[in-house]
């Protein structure tokens, strides 16, 4: 067995892994020890070209070569069923199991079971495909759930764990997606989720972070690339805007311990220096996650406690920056926190969202109430940001809750502290704030002289008197002699705004 | 020069006053609840105040380039008040948040037994925060007041070196000082100790344990007399380093027994500078790059 470099001190619970798809140019014996010695302790095993043919004739031989490979490359394995031309050698990734017929897809993933079965791997990752021109979304769902269903029957019968992956472009498209598939066939316990965290970028509404929380425990299997919104390209570490540090986190925090491999499909070039480049962006990314990991491990911690004991929530509330620190979310562009808040008010805002999933409304209302009320100005902030993650979370929330909510931001709204007014004026206020208030509270920032950036849903919500109040407001500033705020500009720009309400 | 002022009411004062003493040197104080001149009359009253204290004096403190801290109590005064007394009930939510670095002030003003329940209670509530504690002594009485006073402390099991005992004068610096307590002393105008007979106390008591605080308040008081004080000290012959210690390394360390000293500078406002009052200096990116 080939030596291993040692990772970071605080170690990851999941195992890093490389897809054999980025080692086209290898055989594949040379692929696994060369990636046994950058420090993988796993491997995406492509099914097909080159590597491993899923329908030759000696394919029992070949599982023995290859499992005895992986014993002796200590690699735990996923099997990945994305090869390009393995069915059809003119049409890429055809038959889907959305197509009319897909009996040869239906073939290949049986026997990619199978396979996972021998090889003892932890998932098989599949995706839906993409909708072809003769059926209707509905048509191609619903031959999606049957096919899926027959599948997952196989697959259970085996003790083989089905991993669907949302791929852009394609009918299962996001987490939410792939919930709903999962939901409608009786949630069953052989039907997982792959995530791929550079996906996340294009598709997925609520970022990297948000889509691995939603899959939460029915993660069976991570991609690690990045890429860039509105390209679904594979890119290595540092070429897109993934937050990889953060992913991690994300998965430190879900306590993931399956297998995470990076993907990368186009790059079999430069594969044993991408190998290498991309550990070390990895372990440099766990290292720069760890206060993003502490964050996690409070709220965990903080979760089950409060739903313990609901009269520590007072205490835990108050005490958060001891734990997670006081720094500004985006020191680049809001160094004092005043814009985006700290990293406490992130923390207590997420741990209200978390209540928000398991305390009756009532109780959380009830919650809420008191902390805003016998709170700091960083608590308070905590809980107006803590509304505005429950409206994210739920276009419908609790009516009492509203009500509850607005009284609190109402009151935030006639402090005069810039922070806490911008932390009113967040999602809770775009979603349920009245055109008057909101308006009132938006020229508020502007006079406050807080930028306009704190504001959620300007696009949506401005309109004409807004746009006249603005207007008012510079005339008042000119005849004062006095300078006119620039992002006053994004209130009276004329193209903005439809009609008054 | 760096200063901590230990023991300034500065809700009571102006933004020229905040503007003045960043402007002398200070750049973390820390604001004790008292009195407030006019006697309260029922516990919310106390609630918003504490409220204040945490959040507009706060964030008002921030505005001048000033870490602002806060110790909460029922001060002794208005322990004798029925009305009052109910709100040692809230104290604890307080003594868990943010910037609460003591317990104070507490300790005695006519020595009445309810002032003595109050101020027993409020020491068990120190130790159990595990936050020192801030005793202010009698305007009356101050010697007899300050005798007691260390004996309650050293009834109550929490250790003299959590104690801070403020007020102090030449009658009763030295039984404070053998009790092993933290001694603090407020300049003013024309009361209680000025500023030279503070430099001949360190000339003859040295400089460990010592804090000194202009206590300014609502009454005739100077927010500058930290400063002033300092100055006498270096024109006495004391070094920048008996100074700085004075000033700023033993309020330091007494109140971060508390762990709850916050002292990074606060961001953004070196660089920026003194803010535009109209604009304010926070998370207003699009006037701070036109101002530049």
């Amino acid at each position: 067995m080939t030596a291993r470099k040692a990772l970071t001190d605080d170690q990851f619970r999941f195992a890093l892994g490389y897809g054999t798809n980025g080692f086209a140019d290898h055989p594949l014996p040379v692929a696994l020890e060369l990636l046994a010695e950058q420090g993988y302790t796993a491997v995406a095993l492509t099914l097909g070209h080159p590597h491993l043919d899923p329908f030759a004739d000696d394919l029992e031989e070949r599982l023995d070569e290859v499992g005895a490979l992986l014993a002796r490359n200590g690699l735990r394995v996923v099997v990945e069923t994305g090869t390009r031309f393995l069915l059809d050698a003119r049409q890429k990734h055809r038959p889907a199991l959305v197509d009319k017929h897909a009996g040869l897809r239906l073939e290949f993933l049986r026997r990619a079971v199978d396979i996972a079965a021998k090889l003892d791997a932890e998932c098989v990752s599949f995706f839906s495909g993409i909708l072809p021109e003769d059926a209707t979304e509905q048509t191609g769902w619903q031959r999606l759930t049957t096919r899926v269903a027959e599948l997952v029957e196989y697959a259970a019968a085996r003790d083989v764990l089905l991993a669907i992956e949302p791929e852009p472009g394609m009918v299962v498209e996001t987490v939410a997606d792939a919930l709903r598939l999962h939901g409608e066939l009786g949630e069953p316990r052989a039907l997982r989720l792959t995530v791929d965290i550079g996906h996340c970028v294009v598709v997925e509404p609520g970022g990297v972070d948000g889509a691995l929380r939603l899959a939460g425990d029915l993660l069976a299997n991570v991609q690690l690339d990045d890429m860039l919104p509105h390209t679904h390209e594979h890119l290595p570490f540092g070429d897109g805007v993934l937050d990889l540090p953060l992913a991690l986190a994300t998965l430190a925090e879900l306590d993931y311990r399956g297998v995470a491999a990076v993907e990368l499909p186009r790059h079999s070039w430069d594969a044993p220096g991408l190998a290498e480049r991309s550990m070390a962006a990895l372990r440099a990314a766990w290292t720069a996650s760890a206060p993003a990991r502490t964050a996690g491990a409070w709220l965990a911690d903080s979760t089950t406690a409060v739903l313990a004991d609901h009269a520590s929530l007072p205490r835990i509330f108050a005490t958060a920056p001891r734990s997670v620190g006081r720094a500004p979310r985006c020191p680049g562009t809001d160094p004092t926190g005043v814009l985006f808040g700290t990293v406490a008010d992130d923390a207590r805002a997420r741990l209200i969202a978390r209540l928000g999933r398991d305390l009756e409304p009532a109780v959380l209302t009830q919650l809420l109430r008191d902390l805003y009320h016998r709170g700091d100005s960083a608590e308070r902030r905590g809980v107006l940001r803590g509304l505005g993650a429950l409206a994210e979370a739920s276009p419908r929330l609790d009516g009492t809750l509203v009500l509850t909510g607005l009284e609190l931001t109402s009151d935030a709204l006639r402090s005069n502290e810039t922070s806490l007014v911008a932390a009113a004026v967040g999602p809770f206020a775009a979603a349920h704030l009245d055109q008057h208030a909101w308006r009132h509270a938006v020229l508020k920032l502007v006079f406050m002289g807080v930028s306009l950036a704190a504001a959620t849903g300007l696009q949506v919500r401005a309109d004409a008197e807004l746009a006249r109040m603005a207007a008012d407001f510079a005339a008042e500033r000119r005849a004062a002699s006095r300078p006119i705020p620039e992002d006053l500009a994004l209130l009276t720009r004329p193209a903005n705004h439809p009609t008054s309400l | 020069m760096r200063i901590f002022d230990p023991h300034i009411h500065m809700s009571s004062r102006t933004t020229n006053d905040y503007e003045a003493m960043y402007a002398a040197g200070v750049r973390a104080l820390v604001e004790p609840a008292f009195w407030l001149g006019q006697p309260r009359t029922s516990v919310a009253s106390f609630l918003d105040y504490f409220d204040s204290l945490l959040g507009w004096e706060r964030f008002r403190a921030a505005q001048f380039g000033i870490r602002h801290h806060a110790t909460i109590a029922l001060n002794p005064k208005e322990a004798n008040d029925p009305r009052c007394l109910p709100v040692l009930e809230e104290l604890p939510r307080y003594l868990a948040k943010e910037g609460v670095v003591a317990v104070g002030e507490i300790g005695y003003d006519s020595m009445t037994p309810a002032e003595d329940h109050a101020f027993a209670a409020q020491l068990e509530l120190a130790r159990a925060h595990r936050l020192p504690a801030l005793v202010h002594t009698p305007h009356r009485e101050k010697l007899a007041g300050t005798r007691r006073t260390l004996d309650v402390v050293r009834e109550s099991g929490i250790g003299a070196g959590a104690v801070l005992v403020d007020h102090l004068n030449e009658t009763n610096i030295e039984i404070v000082k053998d009790a092993g307590a933290w001694m603090g002393f407020s300049i003013y105008p024309d009361t209680k100790m000025d500023e030279t007979r503070m430099v001949a106390l360190l000339q003859r008591y040295g400089t460990e344990r010592v804090l000194v605080n202009s206590a300014a308040d609502w009454g005739r008081s100077d927010p500058l007399k930290t400063r002033r004080t300092a100055d006498a000290m270096l024109a006495a012959g004391f070094s920048a380093d008996d100074v700085d210690q004075v000033f700023w390394r033993n309020p330091v360390e007494f109140y971060g027994q508390s762990g709850q000293l916050i002292l990074d500078p606060l961001p953004g406002f070196e660089a920026a500078g003194f803010p535009d009052p109209a604009a304010g200096f926070e998370g207003n990116s699009v006037l701070r790059g036109a101002r530049a």
